[in-house]
């Protein structure tokens, strides 16, 4: 074999406190006529720092939930969310969010608004080159003045991502964050993330919620399945490729189709 | 055989050969080079770790350049 064969075995797990644990955890949520739903039941899992996950499971299996108790918007029912080993009580500049819609200020300019977010954590004077450094690096050095409403639908994603990742935050939560765009603009972004991911050098800790196999399998080294609602674990995939992945990889191609089998089963028992 | 789980890099890989044993006949003829022994050495590595999976061979110009892997685990 030559030098430059590469063998892809499981990573030593670091021993020591999980950046992020998910411990029996269940969400309850009240719908809007009151009635109240188990979203996700007695959930567990850590993920280790520097780690890219996927929570990936049908919709309303309760995925937004765990991962709005792990960004601090909502409290666990029962169970606890921990980041660092410690009990998660709020929202912090240690954890962004990047949501489906970018939630770009409107009447700010791309820059501006990467800004602002740089300014809220306490960044001083570099603040205007590290927002230029942030939106170059995913392609958006010729748009720093526009307005959010003058760029594509893939753009203010990526603007969003700018922003995320301007502030280095050790954690990356995801909810969905592709989910309404075209599937051309969804593969440049994906592979914008892993880039990202590449980039950070095992500092910063991705965790994405999706109900798309092939996304969850491209960027993941575990991708964990979860059941219809009440959401609970089904299987975990643990994916030692290198990166960045491509959708035509013959390992990639397999664990999507596993999980697409599994997913179908699932619903096929549950629908019986 | 129970399937116990072993320590990994002590188990062996079912459905191959123990080395002690004599192997089958076409088996024992094939003359390895050392680098096929340090290719087959690498794969069998992968395999004692896993219970369920994938394992992957990249070839480019009739060498193996990666072995991929993805590793199946039940949670409920």
């Amino acid at each position: 074999m030559s030098d430059a064969t590469a063998t892809l075995t499981p990573p030593a797990r670091e021993a020591g406190i999980p950046k992020l644990s998910v411990d029996h955890l269940t969400v309850e949520r009240t719908l809007a006529n009151g009635e109240r739903i188990v979203a996700a039941r007695d959930v567990s899992f850590d993920i280790a720092t520097g780690e890219f996950v996927c929570l990936l499971g049908p919709s309303g299996c309760g995925k937004t939930s765990i991962l709005n108790v792990l960004a601090g918007l909502a409290p666990p029912s029962t169970g606890r969310a921990l980041l660092d080993g410690a009990p998660i009580d709020g929202p912090g500049p240690d954890r962004a969010v990047l949501f489906q819609d970018p939630a770009l200020f409107p009447w700010l300019s791309v820059r501006a608004n990467v800004e602002l977010a740089l300014e809220l954590i306490g960044v001083g004077g570099e603040r205007r080159e590290r927002a230029r450094e942030a939106l170059a690096s995913v392609g958006l050095a010729d748009v720093l003045d526009a307005q959010p409403h003058e760029l594509s639908a893939g753009m203010r994603q990526r603007a969003a991502l700018a922003r995320a990742l301007a502030c280095e935050p050790s954690v990356v939560l995801g909810d969905e964050p592709f989910g309404v765009l075209d599937a051309q603009t969804r593969e440049l972004l994906q592979n914008e993330v892993q880039r990202a991911w590449m980039g950070s050098g095992g500092r910063t800790t991705f965790l994405f919620i999706t109900h798309n196999v092939r996304e969850a399998v491209l960027l993941a080294d575990r991708v964990l399945v979860m059941s219809a609602r009440p959401g609970r674990l089904l299987e975990e995939f643990r994916i030692h490729a290198p990166r960045p992945r491509d959708l035509d990889d013959v390992l990639v191609g397999r664990v999507v189709s596993e999980i697409h089998s599994l997913m179908l089963r699932e619903l096929e028992q549950r629908d019986a | 055989m129970p399937a116990a789980r072993r320590e990994p890099g002590r188990r062996s890989i079912p459905g191959m050969t123990d080395a002690t044993e004599p192997a089958e006949p076409g088996l024992a003829e094939i003359d390895l080079t050392d680098e096929e022994r340090v290719v087959l050495a690498r794969v069998a590595e992968v395999l004692r770790r896993i219970n369920f999976g994938t394992v992957v061979l990249v070839v480019q110009d009739g060498k193996v350049v990666q072995i991929e892997m993805a590793e199946k685990f039940r949670l409920r």
